[in-house]
């Protein structure tokens, strides 16, 4: 198994620095997501583990191997695209076995591990059809075989259920993971998904103007966000982060995720601006003074637009951001009226 | 709109495309058929009916083989060497060599020069003692040769001409397919270890296949259509050597005043034509299928 | 997003040896026409010997400008190349969309009949057309080189495929507004195909500048003679074989196109792949 380490990585074009100076190490046979909006650099940081673009600056080690001048072919990784790359004039099975083909793997063996990989991944009567005649499910179920079946002990994947349909893409979910997890890959996966990030990953690293703004568990990355932009991104809907001097004091960002705020007869008085019902539970958007604030409350709520309630939350659940560079705050050492 | 007038519509939209086209595509090429079975009319003496006569005499006229035959190599000698010279230069400029803007202006200039002028220039070039081939050539202590004037180089000649002239028209094909192939192919390649040789054999041929048969179609016909550069540089000489079959139909036609055995002529070259057509249908089968 | 450096590029000595390689290659193929440039740019003593303080000179222009009327085969050229190209645009525009938007009797047949003429080119029908051109006592003029050309299926098709990818909903808003079926051609489909128009533009106009054997047959004499063909008379029989004087009419008679392909050379390589891929 083999362990990724990135020592201040930089990828520039010209004077844009796509990726800067990101450092991180995804640990061996773990699922570590890089997560971050569209143009933050996090797809730059898998082709430059990949090699599929070199290094301005730093060094990429995979499985203790400084790699950053070798080729992909030589680095013992496998890569599964956002689009999936499928070569269209050869069949599934072709598909599967092409870098068994180059490497000069015997038939026979060949042979064998197409059938098992088809049979792990249900392809097994799929195999001599042309990828245009696939679904998108079954082109994603290809291409994760031809990344598992040359056994590299390294996989990245570019946003690949970004093709797929919401349903499609919760099954695939699941599946990747289990397959990760049966066949103890280390995997480095790219999704501007948080969900996606939340739910499959054992580490994520949150990924802003190509530098990284958090590398945490995903439990720590909700419970603990290190900045405000980690605070926004995470969540749905995500955490109110918002200048509210009259609580926090000058310089301070107060943030609240919609699911710790109550609505009662204590607390911060506030009216009601919008209420949307999805179901299970309602966001109740409420304004206090100019600022609005997402509260996320069970079953249907019932107010109307306009009333006047009141806004209380406990102080394990706030969090505090400096204004000025948004970095996390310690709440003790912030005042104690935070607790309204 | 209701569906009569949609009918009217459509005609009348059609109509003056579709006169012209019949009165200079389809009508001529009819009348073709219908004039190869009649004689040529000399003087006061009408055109009659003579049935396979034209043709019985094609059969017997020893130049038509050799013009068929000459047609023949011709074809064999441009259509190979243009679309492997037009693969190479598409994936030179495809790909990120220096002076690629360069490169990509000297291979296609030729397209946009008339076949006329540059035959000009070809004929200067192949000029007996004073042309550049020939001061090449003597420079390395060769024999002189006349190019053009003797029968065993000047089909070559012109086949290299037509090379020159083709190679860089059919590149811009190529270069639009491999724009069409997604980067993440190689890339996907790459990381399964294929070498540029392997992935050009395996993924980007096959992928570039149908290109290829198009190209190939519209290679076949040019061989048949292109002969501009022969009323320049040889007039089909010597000796017929260099001659083609649209050649000596214009020769038959317009010099002898044969127009009748010109037709029957004509006929023989739209059924290539016409073969080359089934080829194309064959191609548009085989493209379907990445698709 | 990314500018993706392909890993099928070759490298170090590979790359070195192709470069060489892409660049022998591309000056083999402007020599010709470097070699007529040297020729028709110094004086007759120097068309084949090579000196690099040779005199420059456009006394070869002069003298060929002078020595036929290619001012009048400029003109005649201009004349047949802007007429073919506006009646095709015309005429290949209506067709299209006939092609496209209407569902009317007959239509996959005809449109089948008119795909001949991609095989079955006027170039080739020169027998029978001079028949035709003669009985409507059409030879000898700019007219009869461009008839058999107007109608181009290549056009048709080309205009065909674009105007079956302009959106239904789009084609639906104007009539919804009150536009008639000329005027959602022209107000929608037209100006959605600008670029298959300028491909086309240049494809045509680049061909029929340079086709020759046509209009050898049915010109005999200046007044409709375009430049390919005068440039032949020109230099098969005026002229003995003086080549500098030869080679700088050639280059005359090039010019033009030369110089619009080297100043918009992206446009005219695009507009040709644009043209070519149907």
């Amino acid at each position: 198994m083999s362990a990724i380490r990135l020592h201040d990585v930089t990828k520039a074009w010209g004077t844009a620095r796509a990726v800067d100076g990101v450092s991180f190490e995804a640990a061996a046979g773990g699922f570590a997501v890089l997560l971050g909006p569209s143009g933050c650099g996090k797809s730059t940081t898998l082709r430059l583990i990949a090699g599929l673009e070199t290094v301005s600056a730093g060094r990429v080690l995979i499985g203790g191997t400084d790699v950053t001048e070798l080729p992909p072919a030589r680095r013992g990784i496998a890569m599964v695209f956002q689009s999936y790359a499928l070569f269209p004039h050869l069949s599934v099975a072709e598909n599967i076995l092409f870098g068994l083909k180059v490497r000069g793997v015997p038939a026979t063996e060949r042979g064998e591990r197409l059938r098992s990989t088809a049979d792990l991944l249900g392809l097994s009567a799929l195999l001599e059809r042309k990828p245009s005649q696939l679904s998108g499910g079954q082109q994603q179920r290809v291409a994760l075989g031809r990344a598992i079946i040359a056994r590299a002990p390294v996989c990245l994947m570019d946003e690949p259920l970004s093709n797929l349909d919401a349903q499609l893409r919760h099954d695939m979910r699941r599946e990747i993971r289990a397959l990760q997890r049966k066949l103890g890959i280390t995997m480095v996966y790219v999704t501007h998904d948080q969900t996606e990030a939340m739910s499959m990953a054992d580490q994520v690293v949150l990924m802003n103007n190509g530098r990284i703004e958090q590398n945490a568990t995903p439990a720590e990355l909700y419970a603990r966000p290190a900045t405000a932009f980690a605070a926004r991104f995470v969540g749905t809907p995500p955490m109110n982060v918002v200048s509210l001097p009259a609580i926090t004091g000058e310089g301070l960002l107060l943030g609240l995720r919609p699911e710790h705020i109550r609505l009662g007869t204590e607390g911060v008085a506030a009216t009601v601006a919008t209420v949307e019902y999805l179901g299970a539970d309602s966001i109740v958007a409420c304004r206090v003074g100019e600022t609005l604030l997402n509260a996320r409350l069970p079953g249907r709520a019932t107010f109307a637009t306009g009333a006047a309630v009141r806004l209380a939350w406990d102080r394990d659940h706030t969090h505090l951001f400096n204004a000025a560079d948004g970095r996390r705050v310690e709440p003790a050492s912030a005042p104690a009226t935070l607790a309204a | 709109m209701n569906r009569a007038s949609a009918h009217i519509h459509g005609w009348l939209l059609l109509l003056p495309a579709a006169v012209l086209l019949a009165a200079f595509t389809h009508f001529p090429a009819f009348a073709t058929l219908w004039h190869s079975f009649l004689s040529t009319p000399k003087g006061a003496r009408p055109a009659v009916w003579v049935g396979l006569d034209n043709y019985q005499g094609m059969l017997e006229d020893p130049v038509f083989w050799q013009v068929l035959g000459n047609n023949l190599w011709f074809a064999l000698g441009t259509i190979p060497a243009s679309i492997a010279l037009a693969l190479l230069m598409a994936v030179w400029v495809n790909g990120k060599l220096a002076g690629r803007g360069f490169l990509r202006m000297a291979y296609f200039t030729p397209t946009v020069l008339p076949m006329i002028a540059v035959a000009n220039i070809w004929l200067f070039f192949y000029t007996p003692t004073y042309g550049l081939l020939e001061q090449v050539t003597g420079t390395l202590g060769l024999p002189s040769h006349n190019w053009l004037g003797s029968q065993s180089t000047a089909l070559a000649c012109l086949i290299v001409v037509t090379i020159w002239k083709e190679a860089g028209f059919f590149m811009i094909f190529y270069l639009a397919a491999l724009q069409s192939i997604s980067p993440s192919l190689a890339e996907a390649a790459a990381i399964e270890g294929a070498g540029r040789w392997y992935y050009f054999r395996r993924v980007l041929f096959p992928l570039l296949m149908p290109t290829t048969l198009f190209v190939l179609v519209n290679a076949v016909i040019n061989s048949f259509r292109l002969v501009d550069h022969i009323v320049v540089m040889t007039r089909g000489g010597p000796d017929n050597a260099s001659a083609l079959l649209l050649f000596y139909i214009y020769e038959v036609a317009f010099k002898y005043w044969d127009s009748a055995y010109a037709s029957a002529l004509t006929m023989v070259l739209l059924a290539l034509l016409g073969a080359a057509a089934l080829l194309q249908f064959a191609f548009l089968e085989k493209r379907t299928h990445y698709q | 997003m990314i500018s993706a450096r392909n890993p099928m590029q070759p490298g170090g000595w590979g790359r070195a040896l192709e470069t060489t390689g892409a660049w022998l290659l591309a000056l083999l193929w402007i020599l010709p026409l470097a070699y007529a440039f040297w020729t028709a740019f110094h004086p007759p003593e120097f068309s084949t010997r090579f000196e690099l303080l040779a005199p420059l000179t456009l006394q070869n222009f002069a003298n060929a400008w002078a020595a036929a009327p290619f001012a009048r085969y400029f003109i005649n050229t201009m004349v047949l190349v802007a007429l073919i190209l506006a009646a095709q645009l015309v005429l290949c525009t209506l067709a299209a969309y006939a092609f496209a938007r209407y569902n009317f009797f007959g239509r996959d047949v005809l449109f089948m009949l008119v795909l001949v003429q991609l095989m079955v080119m006027p170039d080739v029908l020169i027998v029978e057309n001079y028949r035709s051109m003669a009985a409507l006592d059409l030879t000898d003029t700019i007219l009869a080189i461009g008839l058999p050309y107007m109608a181009s299926a290549f056009g048709i098709f080309l205009l065909r495929q674009t105007f079956k990818t302009v959106p239904r909903e789009l084609d639906d808003a104007a009539r919804v507004e009150g536009a008639s079926s000329l005027q959602v051609l022209w107000k929608v489909y037209v100006p959605l195909a600008r670029p298959v128009y300028v491909a086309f533009g240049l494809v045509s106009v680049s061909h029929h500048w340079n086709n020759f054997l046509w209009p050898l047959i049915v010109t005999n004499s200046v007044n409709s003679r375009p430049l390919t063909v005068g440039l032949q008379v020109f230099s098969s029989t005026d002229q003995g074989i003086d080549w500098s004087i030869i080679t700088a009419a050639t280059l005359m008679t090039s010019g033009p196109l030369l110089v619009a392909f080297l100043l918009f050379q992206r446009q005219f390589v695009q507009s040709f792949m644009r043209a070519g891929i149907r």
